[in-house]
């Protein structure tokens, strides 16, 4: 422990007479917004380290000669601070007035104007003349794919560069310093959706979405706030509506973030559903008839427990293929972890300084983990070990261990890291004499994970204080799933890691807890959102129209174990699934009438929706929705022997959606629709199959056969192949089955 | 001492534009009158006023020149708001003067900008670069209303006139690598890894080494000592080389290294360590052929065989050698000792040749009965060679064999006595002592105050004030030492305290091992007799320290061989100038300097860093971050490295607390 850790934890100071009690090591800034109190700033973004470039919340401090920037500068216990004077107003109006040199007055067909900082502290600051001037030079607006940068609006803040290099990870931007000539440079050419997060922060029109601009006027749009829909993380956001349309995504950019997908995904709403009554009455009888219903996790918490009642009634097959294979893994895991959740969560994940991903193409599966895994790496120089099949150089800038095992190998993968990671922890007699027994050798060279390489690993976060684990998709279908999950939660319960189940759907968490479900079909089915025999559709595919998460309101229940709300951002003309449910015997006015009925007994609150909150106080504190309760499950302690690891020689075919594409309801957005059906692989792929670049190629994986066009990436090594799905017919095999397979060429 | 003509230098006013004769006052700094053998200096401008050694200066013009420099050359310019415009605005306002078209409004605004920008800059550039043009504003009024009253040009405003300006820092003046340390911690606080670590290697290639073992003199300068405790910048310094080395990115070179030349210049270099190291990398980095001549089988000199595995890990040095072998003119030639004969060939085969081969004779401690091939007496140097060679190469034997379950007296006081001592804790003594003529608070300046309470703390033990008088032996090995003691005796007329030897003192001790580790000397069997080598009193090359050639054309010498022994970073300092003054030598058969090198001379000379400075705008009271270390029990019968180094969040806090003392000076010839 250094000399500071051991300090007391608090102090207090005061500001503007005010008495203040901070956390040690808090900057003034940080105790001041915290406690109410203003202070002007251009470049502080909360959820990055202070950046310090604007110098505008410079204060007095008693006693002490000197302005002191107060968002960088950490308070001292007793410290007497003035926020406002004359001298620290001159030297604020004089750095407005400094920003406002030879900046463009493009004011009315800026995107940024009515929520501009620059023109709200101009005004604050009553910069009503400009004393100062300076040759101005030409610069060039440069366009970024999704974001375009003007240098000339650009007032060096570098908030964009920060959230590039802190939290996205993509390290695409950064200061060209030179003096008055400095400016944003795009050091890697690169256009990625993430961009949009640097975008974001930008507080002038500098750095702007390019779908967005002259699109509209800040000031005519409707906020609705919402939760995302792509992924797990469910982030929070805000649709920006006019005219039924949503024009663009905010969000809460100085404390939370979104991945490019949440950002420019926007519009995969139903948009011409209409109340048919036949349709209806079909509807009403195919329920009626059906003995399964099929459902897609991208549902919310509501509708998965009109679903789960309706199923309790009809004694229906209730089947949802991306969440079963996590409901078992979640229980097995409980199983001997004897809680109902894992303990880790995204902010977990920030806070290490040990990391392992285990089990899932984190970066494509879910950005905000990859995101959050960043964060950890910048700010806690995480050790991050990197467990999988397949490299992925868009991790490189993270990770400080790459392991490479065989696909198929998972269980003794994980049996050695449990091996490793519980040495010297008081474990059960029963683990002890499983992990004694095992056969490490053999296991090491069947996986190919060397025993060296876990040395390492144990070694290099040795000393760690706080350890995180996470895991994925490739396991919830894994033939040795519960195995798999029982050592995981072995290493959970005896190790000082926490664990993060990363949920591989959108609310496969949520429906995990609410539905028991089966895992097949049987006889005439219901599909929403699903393949079935009568099928609901959100996209407007299928027999009758159902709403979109961007067209109705509800819970989902988050990779943080939050029950989060969204609103509908625009309208929806056609039926709901309360109305079917309705119609089936049971009552509510709105689906939201669910939401105080959600299951306590798998942690839920008995909270009416209206209730949920949905804001981010001043010291950044998530208040949206709620946290589920963890609950504890009756643990049974036994383990498999290690059936022989199996072998994947040869071609191989990962399905992997990236991240800006991830689902069907991805693929129907303007900004990520893709008609391009490909297969990348390494050259070494291409040389084993035979193929070339551009070459079609034909494969057939649990009777489903798909036609693409083979990409060599320069970047990818090794005989697996990543195969994206989004354009299957809803996914359906491929959400049950591993996610590794062998190759087999169809002609 | 300097003669001006003018000068405000550090408050100091002396204003001799109506004096004459007995009158005419000096300035008490070290300022630049001269700048170079042949050229004197007009002026010399900077962060703390400006000084004048020429009555013909054309004040507005140094002013807006001094000014045009903050946009040229600062490193944080753009980075904070006053800085970017502020800056912007000081220059094109006194070119508007200076050119005669100036008003009395510009003066207004120019003093209002200064104000904004030496009160709220982000760095001490945009804090200083107003203090000495509003210093020429104010002694030099009529000046400027001249101007500005006739709407005329300044004197020289269209002369051609040699400004030449240098960006330092208290802590880069006083590195003797002169690393760019505000920069690297720049990168650090920004999490810019790769940026700091690229800063850190324009001069100092050896970023792990020196990131763990310096004696960091930077630290003794650094301004926020003046505010509460200096900023922890060697433990800094190791984040961008983990950084590189974590996240295995390609080598982070400070510039793209220019393709080999291939024009049959070569030059040769004695020695593998951090000197030769150091003059190889930059030489390389310029497309030059380097051959490198190692005695031992490993490269890495002292510091690979002399540190020990605990405190310097041989991964990590490796990969600083690693960086440096890298190089494609890199060419290194182990096993291979060199005498005057090969020294001979090597000179005339060779366009340069650069002796690094360091200090490797370990000096006796002067004791009754010191025979240096007695069994138990063991050279300091060699005990470390055999230590080092086993546990990081499985080189040789343990030192165990020797040292398990005895007693090891070791006499010394620097840091070598120190890797002695504690590698003998290791090796499984049974008593280790340490006998040192002065007091703990002098082995703690010698060395640092980690090394010696984690020596303590291992169970090293001291005796202050102590020599050996007389060894004994049986014949064949030391038996027993008698040791005399010393006491301070203050100089009742002020003067400087005695050791007097204290006459009831003397005691006698068992000893199995007499190590000494007083100093160490160089080796000079290699330099040819015929040539007439000039050494110093101390026995060693002797160069003018500037550009490090000796007197024969052709053959320079840096590190230990040059200086005598002393830290690394010197070592590396010498080494990078001595490759700058080489790398142009071959072509032109000239020795000379760049200009970037001769202000650097200047700036050292002058003294960047001013204890008394009083510091304002910054928070007192933030504590200087200590990193965790390794306890007692965890580290002492390993050679586990054993200080952690800082946490992610240690390292941004502790970044946070640099105040980015960059200061701009010029030199006006």
């Amino acid at each position: 422990m250094s000399v500071q850790k051991i300090e007391k934890n608090f102090i207090t100071i005061t500001i503007d007479g005010k008495e203040c009690i901070g956390k040690n090591g808090d900057t003034i800034l940080k105790i001041a917004r915290a406690n109410g109190i203003y202070i002007p700033t251009m470049c502080y973004l909360t959820k990055v380290e202070p950046i310090a470039s604007c110098r505008m919340c410079v204060v007095e401090v008693d006693g002490i000669e000197g302005m002191i920037l107060s968002c960088q500068e950490k308070a001292v216990e007793g410290a007497v601070v003035t926020t406002n004077s004359k001298e620290l107003h001159n030297q604020r109006q004089n750095i407005m007035k400094l920003y406002n040199v030879n900046h463009p007055l493009e004011c009315g067909v800026c995107d940024k104007s009515g929520e501009c900082d620059l023109q709200n502290k101009t005004l604050e600051f009553n910069v009503s003349n400009q004393n100062f001037s300076i040759k101005e030079s030409h610069k060039k607006v440069e366009n970024w794919g999704y974001v375009s940068y003007d240098p000339a609006l650009c007032i060096m803040c570098e908030k964009c560069v920060r959230v590039s290099n802190e939290i996205t990870g993509n390290e695409a931007l950064s200061v060209s310093v030179g003096g008055y000539k400095s400016k944003i440079v795009n050091i890697k050419n690169s256009n990625c959706s993430s961009l949009g997060e640097s975008a974001a922060v930008c507080p002038v029109g500098a750095l702007v979405n390019s779908d967005f601009k002259y699109s509209s006027n800040a000031w005519e749009l409707k906020q609705v706030p919402a939760s995302c829909m792509h992924c797990s993380s469910a982030c929070s956001l805000n649709y920006e509506v006019k005219n039924d349309k949503i024009y663009r995504v905010t969000n809460n950019y100085e404390f939370s973030s979104l991945c490019g997908l949440g950002r420019f995904g926007f519009d995969f709403e139903n948009k011409n559903a209409k109340k048919d009554p036949v349709v209806f009455r079909e509807a009403i009888s195919a329920f009626k008839r059906a003995k399964s219903i099929r459902f897609s996790a991208v549902i919310t918490n509501e509708e998965a427990l009109i679903l789960q009642k309706l199923k309790e009634k009809y004694k229906y097959n209730l089947v949802c293929d991306e969440a079963y294979g996590y409901q078992r893994f979640l229980n097995a895991y409980s199983s001997i972890s004897g809680a109902s959740l894992y303990s880790g969560d995204l902010s977990s994940i920030k806070d290490s300084d040990g990391i392992i991903v285990f089990g899932t193409r984190v970066n494509d599966d879910n950005p905000m983990v990859k995101y959050h895994i960043t964060m950890a790496s910048k700010r806690k120089r995480a050790r991050v070990a990197y467990f999988h099949p397949i490299e992925d150089s868009n991790l490189s800038n993270v990770i400080t261990q790459f392991v490479k095992y065989e696909a198929g190998s998972e269980e003794g993968v994980v049996a050695l890291l449990a091996s490793v990671l519980l040495n010297n922890h008081k474990i059960s007699d029963d683990l002890k004499s499983f992990l004694d027994n095992l056969d490490i050798g053999n296991l090491s060279a069947e996986s190919s994970v060397g025993e060296e390489e876990l040395d390492y690993l144990v070694k290099s976060i040795d000393k760690k204080q706080k350890l995180t684990f996470i895991v994925g998709s490739d396991l919830y279908n894994h033939p040795r799933t519960v195995q798999i999950a029982k050592i995981l939660g072995a290493i959970e319960k005896y190790s000082d890691f926490s664990l993060v189940i990363v949920p591989p759907a959108t609310n496969a968490l949520g429906v995990s807890l609410i539905c028991s479900l089966d895992e097949k079909t049987e006889g005439y089915t219901i599909g929403y959102n699903a393949i079935g025999d009568f099928e609901l559709s959100s996209l407007g595919y299928g027999d009758m129209d159902m709403p979109a998460l961007n067209q109705q309101e509800g819970t989902l229940t988050n990779i943080d174990k939050r029950v989060v709300p969204t609103n509908a951002a625009l309208s929806y003309q056609g039926y709901v699934l309360n109305d079917i449910s309705n119609e089936l015997g049971f009552e509510a006015k709105y689906t939201i009438d669910y939401t105080s009925m959600l299951p306590v007994k798998a942690g839920y609150k008995t909270e009416d929706f209206d209730n949920l909150p949905d804001f981010f106080d001043n010291s950044g504190i998530e208040h949206r929705g709620y946290p589920l309760t963890s609950e504890s499950v009756k643990v049974v302690e036994n383990f498999d022997e290690i059936e022989d690891l199996p072998t994947y020689d040869g071609a191989i075919i990962y399905h992997c959606n990236e991240n800006t594409n991830i689902s069907v309801f991805s693929n129907v957005t303007t900004a990520f629709k893709s008609n391009e059906f490909y297969l990348r692989g390494s050259p070494q792929f291409a040389n084993i199959v035979k193929i070339k670049d551009g070459d079609d190629i034909k494969f057939n994986i649990n009777g489903i056969k798909y036609q693409r066009v083979f990409k060599i990436d320069e970047g990818m090594k090794g005989t697996i192949a990543i195969n994206p799905i989004f354009d299957m017919d809803l996914n359906k095999n491929q959400n049950i089955s591993y996610r590794f397979n062998h190759l087999h060429r169809e002609q | 001492m300097a003669n001006v003509f003018f000068s405000t230098w550090q408050g100091e006013l002396i204003d001799n534009r109506n004096k004459t004769g007995d009158e005419l006052q000096v300035s008490s700094f070290a300022l630049p009158e001269n700048y170079s053998e042949d050229k004197t200096s007009k002026a010399f401008i900077g962060w703390d006023g400006v000084a004048l050694f020429d009555k013909d200066v054309d004040v507005v013009r140094l002013a807006m020149e001094y000014a045009a420099q903050y946009q040229i050359y600062s490193e944080a310019c753009g980075r904070c708001a006053p800085g970017r415009w502020g800056g912007r605005i000081l220059y094109d306002l006194l070119d508007k003067i200076a050119r005669g078209e100036g008003s009395y409004d510009d003066i207004a605004h120019l003093k209002e900008v200064s104000d904004t920008m030496m009160s709220t800059s982000k760095c001490e550039i945009g804090k200083t670069v107003p203090k000495p043009i509003l210093d020429l504003m104010e002694h030099f009024e009529s000046n400027f209303n001249d101007l500005i009253d006739n709407q005329k040009a300044s004197p020289h405003y269209k002369k051609k006139i040699n400004y030449i300006a240098k960006v330092t820092a208290p802590c880069s003046d006083m590195c003797p690598s002169h690393v760019d340390i505000p920069a690297y911690i720049e990168g650090v606080r920004d999490m810019q890894f790769s940026e700091s670590l690229i800063a850190t290697r324009q001069t100092m290639p050896l970023a792990h080494t020196c990131g763990r073992v310096c004696p960091h003199p930077c630290e003794d300068a650094c301004r926020r000592a003046n505010l509460d405790s200096p900023v922890s910048i060697m433990e800094l310094k190791r984040l961008g080389a983990d950084y590189e080395n974590d996240h295995c990115l390609p080598w982070q070179h400070p510039f793209e290294p220019k393709k080999p030349k291939n024009d049959g210049k070569k030059v040769a270099i004695i020695g593998a360590g951090p000197a030769g190291l150091s003059a190889a990398y930059y030489l390389a980095l310029e497309g030059i052929q380097v051959d490198i001549y190692e005695e031992l089988p490993v490269l890495g000199g002292e510091v690979a065989v002399g540190v020990p595995q605990y405190r310097m890990p041989i991964e990590k040095y490796n990969k600083d050698i690693e960086l440096v072998t890298s190089m494609p003119t890199v060419n290194v030639i182990t096993n291979t000792r060199i005498n005057a004969d090969k020294l001979k060939e090597i000179d005339s085969k060779y366009d340069a040749t650069l002796l690094a081969f360091g200090t490797r004779l370990s000096k006796k401690v002067g004791a009754a009965n010191e025979k240096m091939d007695m069994g138990g007496y063991w050279g300091a140097i060699s005990m470390l060679d055999k230590v080092n060679l086993w546990h990081k190469y499985g080189i040789g034997s343990p030192a165990s064999n020797e040292l398990k379950d005895k007693i090891v007296v070791c006499v010394g006081g620097g840091f070598t006595s120190m890797d002695v001592v504690r590698c003998s804790i290791r090796e499984g003594a049974k008593k280790v002592v340490m006998l040192y003529r002065r007091d703990e608070k002098t082995i703690i300046g010698n060395t640092t105050y980690e090394e010696y309470h984690e020596a303590v703390e291992e169970g090293v033990e001291f005796i202050f004030h102590s020599a050996i008088e007389e060894i004994f032996d049986d014949g064949e090995k030391i038996t027993k030492l008698k040791v005399n003691q010393y006491e301070l005796v203050p100089d009742p007329n002020g003067g400087r305290a005695q050791l007097v030897k204290r006459e009831d003192g003397d005691f006698e001790m068992e000893c199995d091992y007499l190590i000494p580790a007083v100093s160490q000397s160089a080796d000079l069997q290699l330099l040819p007799q015929e040539w007439g080598l000039a050494l110093t009193s101390w026995g060693t090359l002797l160069t003018n320290g500037k550009d490090y050639m000796t007197n024969r054309p052709g053959l320079f010498a840096a590190g230990d061989c040059e200086y005598g022994p002393m830290t690394i970073v010197n070592a590396v300092g010498q080494a990078k100038r001595a490759a700058s003054v080489i790398s142009r030598y071959i072509y032109d058969g000239k020795v000379s300097l760049t200009d970037d090198e001769i202000m650097e001379d200047h700036l050292k000379k002058l003294k960047v860093y001013n204890k008394k400075e009083k510091i304002t705008g910054w928070m007192p009271g933030i504590p200087r971050i200590v990193s965790q270390k390794l306890s007692v029990d965890e580290r002492k019968d390993n050679n586990r490295e054993v200080n952690l180094g800082f946490s992610g969040e240690e390292a941004l806090d502790e970044a946070q607390r640099c105040m980015r003392c960059y200061y701009i000076s010029m030199v006006a010839v």
